[in-house]
């Protein structure tokens, strides 16, 4: 399976689900998801596209749209094709299905990704923070308003 | 049980007939007389001296500077000639090195440690990070000042800082304990 033949199998599955699709050169690709169906279209990808192998979830931070998007890079053993999809949440309230019951290495990335910009993933089995102190919870210190960096100077600067 | 009590009865009516405290001489522990003979006098001298020369340190290996920490500690460095000692427990530790940037997930655990290790006790900051911050001064995680929180007598700049320098750092501590100007013990 080559990257066009992919992304044509995968829109034509999901019409109403993956917009913005496109081909960037022979093994990459992109795509956009409803954040409603991802675990769906997840489960297609994995089962039915060999795309087996979840590399990196994580997000970013728009603050001047409003939004926060969560990335899913997904590679395969059996091609060499890498999809970036993408799912844009509401900056306000950026809830979205978790996959893990499709990739169970998104645990951890879901995890961090909820310490570090807040996003909810709903029926994650274990949702809490990874490295971050507890106290810090709250604070979403990777979103681009963060104000909790330290504000004096320190003072042994070398 | 009830022997115990009995004789804890009984005790301060020997010592009130014996009258430790007019023997000349024999001085009580529970007076603060020792300590003031140990910290007031000479002794303190010879104390320090002792206590210059064995500097046991806690193998505390934080950031990457801990690699460094560690290899001062082995054999090619040799530093046993001066006394100084990696330890693992800090009940055995008179030092501490920050080794690396403290994080605020870190922070109370190392103080944890700094309690355990029984005093006189010093500090050496190691590193651009434990000093400032070094690369991550202004990150999220990582706790600035530091030597707020500790009482630092020692500061090594460096990224990370060679063997060596730890080895001066060590060589300073012990000219500050013998002039007495060390912060981690109470004259
Ligand atoms: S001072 Fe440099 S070498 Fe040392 S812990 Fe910090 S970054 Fe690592």
């Amino acid at each position: 399976m080559d990257a066009r033949s992919i992304i044509a199998s995968l829109t034509d599955r999901f019409p109403e689900d993956i917009y913005d699709a496109d081909v960037e050169s022979d093994i990459r690709t992109v795509a956009k998801v409803k954040p409603e169906n991802v675990v769906d279209v997840c489960r297609y990808l994995k089962d039915e596209l060999s795309f087996g192998h979840l590399c990196c979830e994580f997000g970013i931070d728009y603050p001047d749209r409003n939004e926060i998007e969560v990335v899913y890079t997904i590679g395969s053993y059996e091609h060499p094709v890498v999809l970036n999809m993408k799912a844009v949440l509401p900056r306000d309230d950026p809830q979205i299905r978790s996959v893990v019951p499709v990739y169970w290495n998104a645990n951890w990335y879901e995890r961090e990704t909820y310490e570090l910009f807040g996003v909810e993933y709903i029926d994650h089995p274990n949702l809490k923070q990874l490295v971050l102190p507890e106290d810090m919870l709250g604070e979403w210190p990777l979103r681009k308003d963060y104000k909790g960096y330290p504000n004096k100077t320190a003072k042994n600067l070398v | 049980m009830d022997e115990v009590e009995e004789r804890e009865k009984v005790e301060p009516k020997i010592f009130d007939k014996i009258g430790y405290d007019d023997i000349p001489g024999v001085v009580m522990t529970d007076t603060s007389a020792v300590s003031d003979f140990l910290k007031k006098t000479k002794v303190q001298n010879v104390l320090n001296w002792g206590r210059k020369n064995s500097l046991w340190f806690m193998v505390n290996a934080m950031g990457c500077c801990g690699v460094e920490l560690l290899a001062t500690g082995m054999a090619h460095y040799d530093t046993d000639r001066f006394g100084i000692i990696p330890r693992n427990s800090p009940r055995h530790a008179d030092v501490l090195i920050i080794s690396g940037y403290v994080t605020k997930k870190y922070l109370p655990a190392l103080k944890r440690i700094w309690d355990q290790m029984p005093a006189p006790k010093w500090v050496i900051c190691f590193g651009d990070c434990a000093i400032s911050g070094g690369p991550f001064y202004e990150s999220y995680s990582t706790h600035q000042n530091i030597d707020e929180v500790f009482p630092v007598d020692v500061f090594v700049p460096g990224c990370p800082p060679r063997c060596e320098a730890l080895i001066q750092a060590f060589v300073e501590l012990q000219k500050k304990i013998e002039a007495k100007k060390d912060k981690g013990t109470d004259y």
